[in-house]
């Protein structure tokens, strides 16, 4: 590591620039229209037919959680990192059955947030407050995984890294990172990301494609590179068995034994749950056409599972590769360099860091948007002016990234893909609320705020007391513990849900006991079916948050 | 967010499940729509199943290209679930009095 390929590097810088200069050349040139190129974030697209729909989706999916982070677990021998793949594909069932009732209801009264619904549904500013500051809460650690991603594909190509003793050089790609992203939603808003989504998905696909045909015929076929992987997994496990037996190493392994199935299954299900929780995903279903859209949409999207789970076992193909890194994320980068021909390499890098980016750039301006919307216009300044709103955002936008960054430096990242899965954890806690109240409302508003209240505390604090393998006495070191009264390790986020679940039903019996106070629900039965072209359907007004961030 | 849109939004009943407002004729459509969506998200889940090396295909030990079969396999049953409630919704909607197909 650390010496610098020419050949790669200014490719990849020419690329970058190109694609991201772009973006802003192109926000300037629409900057007249309405904000109708937001469409193309959503499932579906307001405009486009359903292939360019699907293909524009798709280069959303490929960040650096499936460049980077997903490869980096199956690289390292983490028996339940492929994980990735049954999450992506449960994702799109359950989907399918609550997310056209959101679409409904928020086409019938507007809202553009899942705090907005919260508070109209429950009519508690508490609760809708609570269910903000977890959105936002919880996009940081998934804004720190692209952060990550950026940061390792920087160090690969010999840009500062790990190897030096002086602390800025060690972190100069992370503070590259954090300030390219920085500088690119500051001056672009959610528009410039819109606007090069044709380019920067065609560089992803590409990428991917080239990958994963090229690499495994060059590794001689997928047979030799699981046999790599096992072998490699056997020798460790042989010779670190003490270590193992004592608990200082985790041994490796390519397929879950029985002990670990609830962790795969409950990783899988947990992330699928809490995908459409998170701020940035809410805006692209209600950019849709109607609600068909997401129904037809769920039954296609599967296909991208696929080329995730080739590019997840691209860690294997590292191993068989030979590659060598003590940063398991640095793997597939690696792999690239020393696999492909410099100016693809270049290639390949430019679309996992811009793949990183532009994810990046919606998630913070998206946590940025509930932010003014659902705390600032709500509780601080009622009165405020566009204007003010405005800066309220970018400033926020901003703040976020920082809140990303220091969970890139005060957490253990060698598996960023366990800073998404604390967002995970914090993001869960809000389903009761929104999903659950999409179908009754027979939770009590106080209820569900106990709930999430509990489920929140149990769950950071859960997170928190598991340690680093081989470091005990660390912190945040991984998304599993045992689950209370057995003595399988499941994902927290699930079990915090579960308890939250718990503690909310049974509050929720108690305060309609008592006659507790209620609230007046403002949605009716009929907009949970609402379909476009009905009464009092109209688009929601996305642009209120495009305008919040020009 | 009041929606001026709706003049005197008429009080929720708490007690009327959203699904009691379709007509019990698509009832037995929806249970089979349901009952298809819990297959595609339980067979992933239920990891026993295929956690196992052998038979391997294409180089693939069983446990990878079985999770990569169940990629199509899920997606028929979602684009059948689709279907199904495509049909249905239109039904639904036209026992409600509005246009069975959205503008």
């Amino acid at each position: 590591m650390n010496h610098v390929d020419g050949v790669a590097l200014t490719i990849f810088l020419l690329l970058f620039v190109l694609v991201t200069a772009m973006g802003f050349a192109a926000a300037r040139w629409r900057r007249a229209d309405s904000l109708d190129s937001l469409d193309e974030w959503g499932l579906g697209g307001r405009s486009f037919g359903t292939f360019v729909s699907w293909f524009l989706i798709g280069g959303d999916i490929y960040t650096a959680y499936t460049f980077i982070a997903v490869p980096a677990t199956l690289y390292a021998g983490s028996v339940v990192g492929f994980f990735a793949v049954p999450y992506t594909i449960v994702l799109y069932p359950i989907i399918f059955i609550f997310l056209p009732r959101l679409w409904s209801v928020s086409h019938r009264h507007g809202f553009v947030t899942p705090a907005d619904f919260v508070r109209g549904r429950f009519d508690s500013r508490p609760l809708a407050l609570a269910v903000a500051v977890t959105g936002i809460l919880a996009t940081m650690p998934y804004i720190a995984l692209q952060l990550v991603g950026i940061q390792v594909v920087l160090e690969v190509m010999g840009i500062g890294g790990s190897d030096s003793s002086s602390w800025f050089v060690k972190d100069l790609p992370l503070f590259i990172a954090f300030a390219v992203l920085a500088a690119y939603t500051y001056s672009s808003g959610l528009r410039a990301p819109a606007l090069i989504a044709f380019v920067k998905d065609t560089l992803i696909y590409l990428v991917i494609i080239v990958a994963v045909i090229y690499l495994p015929i060059k590794l001689g076929g997928w047979d030799s590179i699981f046999h790599a992987a096992t072998s490699s997994f056997d020798a460790f496990n042989k010779d670190n068995a003490d270590a193992i037996t004592a608990g200082t190493a985790q041994a490796q392994g390519a397929i879950p034994p029985v002990t670990v199935h609830w962790a795969y299954a409950s990783l899988a299900l947990g992330s699928a749950l809490a995908l459409f929780m998170y701020p940035h995903s809410l805006t692209g279903v209600l950019a849709t056409k109607n609600r068909s859209v997401i129904r037809r949409n769920a039954a296609l999207l599967p296909a991208y599972s696929f080329l995730l789970g080739l590019l997840a076992l691209l860690g294997f193909a590292a191993i068989a590769a030979g590659v060598k890194v003590d940063n398991p994320q640095q793997a597939v980068p690696q792999l690239f360099a020393s696999m492909f021909p410099g100016w693809f390499a270049g290639v390949a890098f430019a679309a996992i860091a811009i793949g990183a980016l532009v994810p990046a750039a919606i998630m913070s301006i998206a946590a940025a948007n509930l932010w003014t919307r659902n705390v600032y216009a709500a509780f601080i300044n009622p009165d405020a002016t566009p204007k003010q709103e405005a800066r309220q955002s970018k400033l926020v936008s901003l703040l976020v990234k920082f809140g990303a960054l220091v969970f890139v430096l005060g957490l253990p990242s060698t598996f960023a893909i366990n800073l998404q899965l604390l967002g995970g954890v914090w993001i869960l806690q809000t389903l009761p609320s929104i999903v659950i109240g999409l179908y009754t409302r027979w939770m009590h508003r106080w209820a569900l705020l106990l709930g999430w209240a509990v489920g929140m505390v149990y769950g950071t604090y859960t997170a928190y007391t598991v340690p680093v393998v081989g470091d005990p006495g660390s912190h945040f070191g991984g998304p599993l513990a045992v689950v209370p009264f057995t003595d399988t390790k499941g994902y927290i986020a699930l079990t915090a849900f579960v308890i939250n679940l718990v503690v909310a039903v049974a509050a929720t019996a108690l305060f309609r006991l008592l006659g507790v106070a209620e609230g007046t629900d403002q949605t009716r039965p009929s907009d949970y079916h609402a379909d476009a072209g009905d009464p009092g359907v109209e688009d929601v007004p996305l642009d209120d948050l495009a305008a919040e961030t020009h | 967010m009041p929606d001026p849109a709706l003049p005197d939004p008429a009080p929720a009943d708490p007690s009327a499940s959203p699904r009691a407002v379709g007509p019990s004729a698509t009832r037995q459509v929806w249970t089979v729509v349901g009952v298809l969506l819990a297959f595609g998200i339980l067979l992933p889940l239920l990891v026993g199943l295929y956690d196992q090396a052998t038979p391997t295909l294409l180089g693939f030990p069983f446990y990878y290209w079985f999770q990569f079969a169940l990629i199509p396999v899920v997606s028929v049953l979602t684009f059948t679930a689709f279907r199904l409630a495509q049909a249905a919704t239109r039904r639904d909607r036209e026992a409600r009095g509005l246009k069975g197909d959205p503008r």
